[in-house]
């Protein structure tokens, strides 16, 4: 077990564990954290998951770990790791099973004054035209053909049934469509799961929140970003459902053998991996693709659900009930880039497995007008904490390979918090704070209580005082649709 | 544990779900394991025998840990896919990494919790004179 003992400080919020640690692993490990956060992270086994991430072959440079880290399986969640391409590996664990999960915020200029008192309304709406909860699928039933058709097109998929503007597109990771996805590398299975679940946010932690904008910390950032204090915003938390975790368990079994046959050795089964220039390599990467773009469609059709939700409220009530998309991030991702690493321009997969691409200004990957300001990063809270968004910085280039962290980061687990916190008494709690909350079960209500997660404000505070990102909006939960 | 029963627990995790199952031998885990997963899917109660159909599955493997996922696998695919618990009858781990199981299928109307993956993080079978053990991570 790592201690903190083992942890050499190299800046006020960045701390190092040396590759001498332990004799397999090939590069540091670092983590960006406050000395508070750093308790809290020695707890679990967080960093012994990033010592065993630190062992991947081709690895470039070290593993970061974001400070909402926390234990996962294969990967700590918040860990971020580039590997050579294409000789070094991918490691379809390190990405996760939910591939693409991801989080989108959409601006209005909607007055919370306004609105205040159709929130109730606007709850039970966007309750019934985003499906959601356990095994809740979406409006849409896909043929075969259809499905393949999402998978290689994503965002673009949307545009072209309707569901999509270009802006939408724009402001989308990748313009919401990965290059080199091809269905061919997905298993029957995974297209099947994928025929019934577009445009559904499914369950767990998955959200649903109408946010007020509480505090602007940079006026032109949020002008960019369409975001104005006092007025309604939305945020959509979710993935590529049945279809990705369909993907990332055939190709970590497939894996199980490839390793053996590229001589791999690892320091666990979850982190199985292959040479990106090997077949099995490619064909993980395209499928991928496949389930990425399928995620980036799922919250481009929910984002058009939760658009006629508002306006099945709003219309003639207000003058403008219009939501635009500030930015829509992948935080379970392997994602081809080029970075600087030791002085070294390279092309690296970078797996982010709970992190944020964060990408700062004049980056390539970003539309005209985030160009001076960056790429904007979405940090949402837990259930009835604030959010925030930040924004992408030249630090965060030179030293988290563009990456940021992508929410509080849990600290208790699931059957602690149900014994410690009853549904109903979570519920009264925000209500009584003014949140409107329509959960899909009590139980999985309070698992996912505020008091499971660190302190959202703390592991922003870090990434700001480390430099890779900058604050430009809090955002106060007013509706929260947990699946 | 001093008898030789078949049995599972939840184990703390910080953000996904954990088991430790055990059995006298490994047809008794794989059953525990079985049971563990549908008991965190939250489906301990049902009613009994609207539906129930009988199905033999015959899986092969590389090893004990990789034949014990693909049996989850499977059982979790035709839970998320056709709303059917699973009991098993009969269950026999041969020697060779394969399995072959007497299955009675139960249709369900809904179930609490989607479990996303069975994992194999830091997944091990571990034999001891009372028994075998193995802890295993979902992904929820």
């Amino acid at each position: 077990m790592v201690s903190s003992s083992d942890l050499k400080q190299i800046a006020p919020c960045e701390w190092e564990i040396p590759d001498s640690y332990r004799s397999d692993m090939r590069v540091p490990v670092r983590l960006f954290a406050s000395p508070e956060l750093l308790n809290e992270v020695t707890r679990d086994k967080s960093l012994e998951q990033a010592v065993n991430a630190a062992c991947l072959v081709g690895l470039v440079g070290p593993v970061l770990v974001m400070p909402d880290m926390h234990q996962g399986y294969g990967f700590p969640i918040g860990g971020v790791a580039a590997t050579r391409y294409p000789q070094g590996v991918v490691s379809p664990g390190g990405i996760g099973y939910d591939i693409n999960c991801g989080v989108r915020l959409l601006a209005s200029q909607i007055p919370y004054q306004e609105a205040r008192s159709r929130l109730d309304d606007l709850a039970t709406a966007l309750n019934s035209f985003c499906p959601s909860g356990v095994g809740t699928g979406g409006h849409l039933k896909l043929s075969e053909a259809q499905v393949k058709e999402i998978c290689r097109k994503g965002s673009s998929w949307a545009k072209s049934a309707g569901y999509a503007a270009e802006q939408d597109l724009r402001r989308t990771e990748d313009r919401g469509q990965l290059p080199g996805a091809d269905p061919r590398h997905l298993s029957p299975r995974a297209l099947k799961r994928g025929s019934g679940q577009v445009g559904s946010l499914g369950s767990g932690n998955h959200f649903l929140e109408i946010d007020l904008v509480e505090k602007i910390f940079d006026d032109q950032a949020a002008r960019a970003m369409g975001l104005e204090k006092d007025s309604l915003a939305l945020q959509i938390h979710c993935g590529s459902r049945g279809l990705g975790h369909q993907v990332c368990s055939d190709y970590v079994k497939s894996m199980q053998s490839a390793v053996i046959r590229y001589g791999l050795v690892l320091p666990d089964r979850e982190l199985v991996c292959a040479p990106m220039d090997s077949p099995e390599g490619e064909a993980y990467l395209s499928a991928m693709a496949c389930a990425a773009n399928y995620a980036f469609a799922n919250r481009q059709v929910l984002s058009f659900h939760a658009r006629e939700a508002f306006e099945s409220v709003l219309a003639g009530k207000v003058a403008n009930w219009d939501l635009n998309l500030v930015y829509d991030v992948a935080h379970n991702i392997g994602k081809i880039e080029t970075h600087r690493i030791s002085g070294e321009k390279v092309q690296v997969c970078v797996h982010r497995k709970g992190a944020t691409r964060a990408f700062g200004p004049g980056a390539s990957e970003l539309p005209p007008e985030y160009q001076s300001i960056g790429q904007p990063v979405l940090v949402p809270g837990s259930m009835g904490t604030s959010s925030w968004v930040l924004r992408g910085t030249e630090q965060a280039m030179q030293r988290s390979l563009g990456s940021c962290c992508h929410g509080a980061g849990r600290v208790m687990s699931r059957s602690q918090a149900k014994k410690r916190i009853w549904g109903e008494d979570l519920r009264r709690d925000l209500e009584g704070r003014g949140i409107t909350i329509k959960a899909g079960s009590l139980a999985g209500l309070a698992e996912e209580a505020p008091e499971a997660y660190k302190d959202v404000d703390q592991v922003v505070e870090t990434v700001i005082q480390a430099g890779i990102a900058a604050p430009v909006a809090r955002l106060k939960p007013l509706v929260v649709i947990n699946g | 544990m001093n008898t030789l029963t078949r049995g599972f627990e939840e184990v703390a995790h910080t953000a996904d779900l954990e088991i430790k199952a055990w059995g006298e031998n490994l047809n008794d885990l794989f059953i525990s394991a079985v049971e563990g997963m549908f008991h965190l899917s939250g489906i301990d109660e049902y009613e009994e025998g609207i539906s129930d159909v009988n199905e033999t599955i015959a899986l092969e493997a590389m090893d004990y840990e990789g034949l014990l996922i693909l049996f989850l696998e499977e059982l979790l695919y035709r839970l998320t896919e056709d709303y059917m618990l699973f009991k098993v009858r009969k269950l026999k781990v041969s020697d060779n990494f394969s399995l072959k199981a007497n299955l009675r299928g139960i249709q369900i109307k809904s179930y609490q919790r989607d479990i996303k993956a069975v994992t194999y993080h830091r997944l091990n079978i571990q034999e001891t004179d009372q028994g075998y053990f193995v802890n295993i991570v979902f992904d929820i």
